[in-house]
């Protein structure tokens, strides 16, 4: 049978099942946007399907290691790294545009609102960690 | 009748049927957790201004917000 420490895999569902709720909005205003917005003009997809294995990751890797980070910061950091990747993804498809770099800020501060906000707090209540976020 | 109804009356619980006592396992183990969500101020504020700011600024918000995730 095999064993994971309780912290850790409470951490890994509290990060997933926040961005997995949270991806309703993508599912959903995109099928709007493409419908109603953009009829017959396809926007560039990101695999925004990997952002709850992506955000439980990054959760239980800062409960791992024990990191005293704030759940806001450590969020910040996954968001400049979410906004990399977006940006290399873009390029290597082609479909790069000058506004993605915008990303480095944009992604940065919505991560920092959503795991100061959500997640930190989810955390604190479930025992995850013991920080001020 | 008296004597079957005393009988019924006396027998206990089978101890096969699991559920009553799953039920109140349940309920035992069932505890409140509190969330508490850090009091909300200015750097909040400017965050949830630049994200409004940035995405309503942009040239192609559709596309900018696609790319990152939102839409």
């Amino acid at each position: 049978m095999a064993t994971v420490h309780r912290r850790e895999l409470l951490a890994y569902l509290v990060g997933a099942g926040v961005a997995g709720t949270l991806l309703v909005a993508p599912y959903t205003l995109r099928v709007v946007a493409d419908e109603i917005f953009l009829p017959g003009r396809g926007i560039s997809l990101v695999p925004v399907v990997l952002l709850p294995i992506v955000w439980g990751l990054w959760n239980l890797l800062r409960v791992r290691r024990r990191l005293r980070v704030g759940a806001g910061t450590w969020g910040a950091m996954l968001g400049l790294l979410a906004a990399a990747g977006v940006n290399a993804y873009l390029r290597a498809a082609g479909a790069w545009f000058q506004a993605a770099a915008l990303l480095v800020v944009f992604l940065p501060l919505l991560y920092w609102l959503l795991w100061r906000i959500v997640v930190g707090p989810l955390n604190r209540a479930l025992g995850v960690d013991g920080d001020g976020g | 009748m008296r004597t079957r109804a005393l009988i019924r009356r006396g027998t206990p619980a089978s101890p096969h049927d699991l559920w009553p006592r799953l039920r109140a396992r349940l309920a035992e183990e069932d505890d409140v957790v509190r969330v508490a969500v850090p009091p909300l101020g200015w750097r909040e504020a400017a965050a949830v201004a630049a994200v409004l700011g940035i995405a309503a600024l942009v040239p192609d918000p559709l596309a900018f917000l696609a790319a990152s995730g939102v839409l």
